[in-house]
């Protein structure tokens, strides 16, 4: 079952134009990765699914409603949960505030405070501190079990290996696998493309808002890669 | 003794100030937006008092407190929600400041021309003038409630934001008004509670006020003033700041009238401008 059809998507800011006729589908279940260097337009992809951009032609679908005339604070309601790139946690919040914070608009499902802090056990020993006195990898465990919390049927991580020690990556990545068993789809933004297709059952390559490549993550030839990638 | 007593009447009537200014720091800490119809709002809240006074008389003043602050949670809630939304989210600060001084002039007008210009105030009989003797000092009933009302308030505004649900949706939105709308939250209708919130106190500090000195439609700017010097003494955006900034400025106005019986506010903005000289971030705001 297609959970997301992307058809045609343009998007503006201004009078600059970011994303040219964008075609992109997630099935239930399945893992995308979408690479792409440095403003290739991943970013605005991801905001503009969740309603955070406004300003866009073309069809977006979830789970069968169309979404691409709906606010942020509705279309959040619907199953679609973003982990924003540099995390965006509430300075103000607690580490356990942070995590009920994404709990507002739940849906039913299995994900609960105890087991986002079974998933990622460092945060319920950091639960009454500010995220400032955390690690940028305990950061991103915070922004990733916020957005479980409203138990997504699709989880949009964007960029979340940024900055971050390969060990703590690899932590990180390894929750996937839980996420995927708890039936989330995921799409993962990513710069570093050995670890995305290692991860994701397909992948989709931009370059300069445009996409490039398309194909299962398996078998994908690294110079055919490499030329999506950069242009060359 | 007399100074002990100037500086312990100065604290109780401090605590007026500092209610008067906490709904500016509300206002600034979550929206980073500065309402310059404060000031109007606290002398409409005072006016609906007196009017309010007069069809029920009999009616304690102290009484009318909870309606007249429903009226300005109302008033506080249409403001936002009607003009203040339309600017909140420009980048540009100055749209917030024309809007909300538009207001205060059109406001300010209004009221002379509905309730006229003279000089009025809350009848509140022997409460006014009352005093009572504690540890041998000769202190004010009325200003002793005022403390109380305005410690009780600051502490209930502290819960509120600090420890329920909707707190912490306040908090979150002043942190990142995009992010919270992730979460199904509409920052807008956040912002439209918090201003009612705001003006639902001030409105309470304008009655208080109201009782104690006299007030006429132009009295705004003034309140506005102290608000303003209440905020940034405290440290933008800190709750307990305004109340010790309150404090400070109550009781350098009340020693300053005893040197000088014709100085008014002035030794209390004196005081705020040497404060502002030495600690720009206010008393409690984070060294630069």
């Amino acid at each position: 079952m297609t959970l997301l059809e992307v058809d045609a998507l343009d998007a503006f800011y201004g009078d600059f134009q970011a994303l040219f006729g964008l075609t992109i589908t997630v099935d239930a279940g399945e893992t995308v990765a979408l690479i792409g260097a440095n403003g290739a337009g991943k970013t605005t992809f991801l905001k503009c699914l969740v309603g955070l951009i406004e300003s866009k032609r073309g069809a977006i679908r979830f789970a069968g409603e169309p979404i691409d005339r709906e606010p942020a604070e509705r279309i959040s309601r619907l199953g679609l949960s973003l982990v924003p790139e540099g995390r965006l946690l509430f300075a103000s919040l607690t580490v356990e505030e942070n995590l009920t914070m994404g709990a507002l608009n739940r849906r039913p499902g299995s994900w609960t405070l105890p087991r986002v802090y079974d998933l990622f056990p460092v945060l319920s020993e950091r639960r009454r501190q500010m995220p400032n006195a955390l690690s940028g990898g305990q950061q991103h465990m915070v922004a990733i079990g916020r957005a479980l919390m409203s138990n997504p049927r699709l989880l949009l991580c964007d960029e979340i290996s940024l900055g971050l020690a390969p060990l703590v990556i690899d932590q990180i990545y390894a929750s996937f696998a839980r996420i995927r068993a708890e039936g989330a789809s995921i799409v993962l933004v990513e710069q570093d493309v050995k670890r995305a297709a290692g991860a994701a059952d397909r992948v989709y390559c931009l370059l300069k808002g445009r996409v490039t490549l398309q194909g299962p993550a398996r078998g994908l030839a690294l110079d055919t890669l490499s030329r999506a990638y950069f242009g060359a | 003794m007399i100074w002990i007593e100037t500086i312990v009447n100065g604290v109780l009537y401090g605590g007026l100030y500092g209610l008067l200014g906490v709904g500016l720091a509300l206002i600034v800490g979550v929206m980073r937006v500065v309402n310059l119809s404060h000031g109007e709002f606290i002398v409409l809240s005072a006016f609906i008092g007196v009017s309010l006074a007069h069809v029920l008389p009999g009616v304690h003043p102290l009484v009318l407190l909870a309606p007249v602050a429903v009226i300005a949670f109302a008033l506080g809630f249409g403001l936002q929600a009607v003009l203040v939304n339309r600017v909140v989210t420009r980048p540009d600060p100055f749209a917030s400041i024309l809007l909300t001084f538009g207001v205060a002039v059109v406001m300010r007008n209004l009221m002379v021309e509905i309730f006229g210009a003279d000089p009025r105030n809350l009848p509140a009989g022997r409460l006014a003038h009352a005093s009572t003797t504690i540890a041998g000092l000769q202190v004010g009933v009325l200003p002793i409630l005022i403390l109380v009302v305005s410690i009780a308030l600051f502490t209930l505004l502290q819960l509120l934001i600090m420890r329920t649900r909707f707190g912490r949706i306040v908090r979150a939105t002043a942190d990142n008004r995009d992010v919270v709308r992730l979460m199904g939250v509409n920052p807008g209708r956040v912002y439209n509670v918090v201003m009612g919130l705001a003006l639902a106190l001030a409105s309470v500090a304008g009655m208080l006020l109201a009782i104690r000195s006299s007030f006429t439609p132009y009295s705004g700017v003034e309140r506005l003033l102290v608000s303003f010097e209440v905020v940034v003494l405290g440290g933008l955006g800190t709750f307990w700041g305004a109340m010790i900034g309150g404090i400070a400025l109550g009781v350098a106005e009340l020693v300053g009238l005893r040197f000088d019986p014709n100085s008014g506010p002035l030794y209390a903005h004196l005081l705020f401008l040497v404060v502002v000289l030495m600690r720009p971030n206010g008393l409690f705001g984070a060294r630069s």
